[in-house]
């Protein structure tokens, strides 16, 4: 079936088997390998990317679900001249180590400062059970968090 | 997963006509947190998908003439956010705050939650205390029924095999009856419950308790209703010996099992502690009206 999209402010499409999941298509058929395929079930959040304004597991959604919808993907975050301050604030502190969680918990942390610019270590604990990190502890990933949405809320505010 | 078809009908008679035609091959699919995992691990013999969340009738919040109206196909997230259920069922925006994480709430529905059936169902126990019914599809149209009557068993609903969930009502009189929900899980985060509970009840002017709730998951095969310990504190001035006894009786009533999670032993005096915390909380709401 014809799945048509935008994706990262660009209208793409794909012909694809109704079974086919989102993060199949965003991977396989578009080219855009950023969202992870993780635990395959809805635990581990690696494979979040945001439709609509709200985060989800693209591994859980059907490609024909996000017909006609908008998805933004941690390809969608830097620019060709800049990183998001996520990302930048993400390397500065080190808050990855192997990685392999960082684009779902780059997009649940853009999803929460979307909605919530300044939040509090318990909001980003709340915002992040849904992603799983096996090497950081989360500490780093929690200040990161923090400290890019105050860059975000300083530069919003014109400081 | 192996091939399915994938349709997503624009009317309720349309999908359940579809689900009469193709039987056992036909599945519902609302948020998919649960089918789509399954169709991965076993994917049976399923030839087709129905989409509902495309039905304008299952979507939606919003209050009519009798009180409030849940589309099956609400989702989590969206529950949490809208303005009438934090107004008036702020126990059930707390339950749906307990559910998976912020991915799986906006994708999972309350309606999925419910016709999934399983005893530990957060969305369960909140609305029970607050006497929620339910809007059914059928071949010969639309029927309601009390939630209390729709759970029969473990992944077992009252549901025919093409019939539907519509959506779910809070009678107009229960919209801000004090309440409380609790969860306890092994984790703070993507957790099944070991036990949920919850109560509501009114104090009358002379500050008797009236139509008390209780209601409790994943201690039996179903979400269950107290009636014994509702029955223990109606019409009573509340006391902490009174609440307490009326968790005794809980105790008695649910019907836990032993499992890996937790042993049957410790899953009652989680009943226990939690029924008295969620009458006690829900007292202190009545009173400060």
């Amino acid at each position: 079936m014809l799945v048509k999209l935008k994706v990262n402010g660009e209208l793409r499409q794909a012909d694809v088997p109704p079974e086919t999941t989102l993060l199949k298509m965003l991977r396989e058929d578009l080219g855009l390998t950023g969202a992870k395929l993780g635990c395959d079930v809805g635990d581990c959040g690696t494979c979040t990317v945001i439709v609509d304004g709200d985060s989800l597991n693209s591994c859980l959604m059907l490609a024909a679900k996000a017909n006609g919808r908008e998805i933004t993907t941690i390809e969608g975050l830097a620019t060709s001249a800049d990183l998001h301050p996520l990302q930048k604030s993400f390397e500065e502190l080190g808050a990855l180590q192997c990685g392999f969680c960082g684009p779902g918990m780059l997009m649940s942390a853009k999803n929460l400062l979307d909605k919530n610019p300044e939040p509090s270590v318990h909001e980003i604990k709340d915002a992040l059970s849904g992603n799983l990190c096996r090497c950081t502890g989360y500490t780093k990933i929690i200040e990161a968090i923090q400290d890019a949405g105050r860059e975000l809320s300083g530069a919003a505010a014109g400081n | 997963m192996r091939p399915f078809d994938y349709v997503a009908p624009a009317s309720a008679q349309e999908a359940v006509a579809l689900l009469a035609e193709h039987g056992d091959h036909a599945k519902v699919l609302a948020g998919g947190t649960d089918l789509i995992v399954d169709l991965k691990h076993h994917a049976g013999n399923v030839s087709l998908l129905v989409d509902v969340t495309e039905i304008p009738e299952f979507l939606g919040i919003e209050e009519t003439d009798e009180g409030l109206r849940i589309g099956s196909a609400a989702k989590y997230g969206e529950i949490m956010e809208h303005a009438l259920c934090r107004e008036y069922t702020p126990e059930i925006v707390a339950a749906s705050h307990t559910v998976g994480a912020v991915q799986t709430r906006n994708l999972g529905t309350i309606g999925g939650n419910l016709v999934t059936c399983v005893p530990s169902a957060d969305s369960a126990p909140s609305l029970l205390v607050l006497d929620a019914d339910v809007t059914v599809a059928g071949t010969d149209g639309n029927r309601r029924m009390p939630l209390t009557d729709f759970f029969v068993g473990p992944r077992k609903t009252s549901l025919a095999p093409h019939e539907l969930l519509v959506d779910i009502r809070i009678p107009k009189a229960n919209l801000g009856k004090p309440s409380h929900f609790l969860k306890f899980g092994l984790r703070k985060g993507q957790a099944l419950a070991l036990v949920n509970a919850a109560a509501a009840l009114w104090l009358d002017d002379k500050g008797a308790i009236t139509e008390p709730r209780i209601a409790l998951g994943a201690v039996a095969p179903k979400p269950v209703r107290c009636p014994k310990a509702e029955a223990v504190i109606a019409g009573k001035q509340p006391s902490d010996e009174l609440l307490k006894e009326a968790a005794e009786m809980a105790v008695t009533e649910c019907k836990p099992i032993d499992d890996f999670r937790a042993s049957a032993n410790y899953r009652r005096q989680l009943v226990r502690t939690m029924t008295y915390r969620c009458l006690k909380r829900s007292v202190e709401i009545a009173s400060q009206r």
